[in-house]
């Protein structure tokens, strides 16, 4: 039993909030320069091409584990362990990585594919990755009160 | 060829332990007092001092109760344990501009029973996961439980197992390399308890694949360093250990934010080190064949095994086949002391002062005509590292 409550993301940055507004639209969005086209992960308030005219692109919400983690010493209180931390690059975008938790031991390979799901917990909208292979049909799904 | 001008005339260290029952301003005071005693320099002699940007200790503090009366020069030197390099480089610049003579350069914290560094972030108040936001990117982490140094380096270890098939037993080489180290020097907290292979493959996970051992201590403590010319280091009691090159380093991609940050690099595992070890060879006109000791920043084996690459004793990739060739033993000696993973977490001071041990001799895992002491600092974030040489 976890003693607290998973942490909720901090949504209101001007830099990062796009990210999280975009997944109360059930949308994994990258932040992308519209002058120059790079895309900026993590997000940044201008481009090194030295524009600030930035928008956040939706992917399609699919990647591949670029590395994972079990955490068995338990280190917040907020999670129980063990518990699994994977790493996904995007498949649209290889050099960008999120972050996703899954609950136990989960049985993880690198490049294994992933699928975003959103959560709902705490108020907030928050993309998670679970294994495509266990995905439902229809992803990105949502699930709810996860974790 | 350049050099910084500047030597290190005197160190200074408390007892490491894990409860030392006193404030890190009384470590810092404590360790300052032994750098000027070994210097042979009096309070009143120190112009300049250099802090740890996270050091609770400040500049005014040890003004105060050491009782300094000339102190005219003072900076802060960067995050945790990529400072202190620099903050020797620090004190160089300041001495050769004329704004200061002697420089005092210090680390102190009650790193187990204070605040513990490995324990992460968002831990007090998991709500408030976004509570200091700004350029850390916390909201991206921690609602994945993904809020410690530890488990990003465990998440950077694994990836390296896979791209170059980098094994346990290799990052456990580097282990045994620093616990056999401390096993000679009685100041190591890790002195009494000697470790196998065994012992440390069998040790308890803490987040996969690493496991106890490739996490470093948690000490209270402090060290402290002098600075001053060379040619003044040279009246002093000790022969100096010269600083032949200092080096601070990033670069465009070593993303913004402080530590879980470096995971969405594109290359995360190369750190800036790599920038810092090509810039501090040229600067110092020494390369890695001319180093004789070295002692790595390690926070974790892993930390070590990068560096290994990244400073150009290897080939990226090959550290894990490097570190278990026996070359840590005999060609490339490391962490004399035993390195923070088995004498003390003094953040990389207490590198700079196992440095200078090697330098003049007086190591408890003295290297034989060690002449030349690669230092690096802390990784993942924008880094610095230091050669110290002999007189010559």
């Amino acid at each position: 039993m976890n003693e607290l409550p998973r942490p909720v993301p901090f949504t209101d940055d001007p830099d990062t909030g796009g990210f999280w507004s975009a997944a109360e639209r059930g949308e994994l969005a990258v932040l992308s320069c519209t002058s120059c086209a790079a895309v900026i992960h993590l997000p940044r308030p201008m481009c090194a091409c030295g524009s600030a005219e930035l928008d956040w692109r939706p992917t399609a919400g699919s990647g591949r584990v670029f590395s994972y983690t079990v955490v068995r010493h338990k280190m917040n209180r907020a999670f129980e362990v063990p518990y699994t931390v994977v790493l996904v690059q995007l498949e649209e975008y290889p050099d960008v990585r999120l972050t996703g938790y899954l609950p136990g031991e989960v049985a993880i390979e690198i490049d294994q594919p992933m699928l975003v799901v959103f959560e709902s917990y705490g108020g907030k909208v928050v993309p998670n990755w679970i294994p495509q292979a266990v995905a439902p049909a229809a992803a990105p799904t949502t699930r709810q009160g996860a974790a | 060829m350049i050099t910084e001008g500047c030597a290190i005339p005197g160190i200074g260290a408390t007892r490491f332990s894990s409860s030392s029952g006193r404030t890190a301003l009384a470590l810092a005071a404590e360790a300052a007092q032994a750098a000027l005693a070994d210097a042979g320099l009096a309070a009143a002699e120190i112009d300049g001092i250099v802090r740890c940007t996270d050091d609770v200790v400040l500049h005014n503090d040890l003004i105060e109760t050491l009782g300094l009366p000339n102190v005219r020069f003072w900076a802060h030197g960067g995050l945790g344990g990529t400072a202190p390099s620099a903050m020797i480089g620090y004190a160089a610049n300041a001495i050769r501009a004329g704004r200061a003579s002697t420089v005092l350069a210090y680390r102190s914290l009650n790193g187990r029973s204070g605040r513990r560094m490995g324990s992460g972030y968002g831990c007090a108040d998991p709500l408030s996961a976004g509570g200091e936001i700004n350029g850390r990117f916390d909201e991206y982490f921690i609602p994945y439980g993904l809020t410690t140094p530890g488990q990003m380096y465990a998440l950077i270890a694994r990836r390296h197992m896979h791209e170059f098939g980098t094994t346990r037993e290799q990052l456990g080489e580097i282990a045994l390399a620093c616990r056999r180290r401390a096993n000679t020097n009685s100041a190591a907290q890790m002195c009494e308890r000697t470790m196998t292979m065994a012992d440390y493959l069998g040790a308890r996970q803490i987040s996969s694949p690493l496991g106890l051992f490739d996490y470093c201590l948690e000490s209270d403590g402090a060290c402290a360093v002098i600075v001053t010319s060379t040619e003044r280091a040279r009246d002093l009691p000790h022969p100096p250990a010269v600083v032949a090159a200092v080096e601070q380093g990033g670069a465009a991609g070593v993303q913004a934010g402080r530590t879980l940050s470096a995971l969405m690099r594109k290359e995360p595992l190369t750190f800036p080190s790599a920038v810092v070890a090509d810039n501090l060879y040229r600067r110092a006109g020494l390369g890695p064949s001319d180093v004789d000791v070295a002692q790595f920043y390690d926070c974790f084996t892993i930390t070590v095994l990068i560096q290994l690459e990244d400073y150009g004793f290897c080939k990226k990739g090959e550290g894990g086949p490097f570190a278990a060739s026996g070359v840590l033993e005999t060609t490339l000696p490391i962490n004399t002391a035993g390195g923070h993973l088995s004498e003390a977490y003094i953040h990389g001071m207490n590198h700079i002062v196992e440095g200078v041990r090697q330098i003049r001799g007086t190591s408890t895992g003295q290297v034989d005509n060690a002449e030349v002491c690669l230092v690096t600092s802390g990784a993942p974030p924008a880094t610095s590292a230091l050669i110290l040489t002999g007189d010559r």
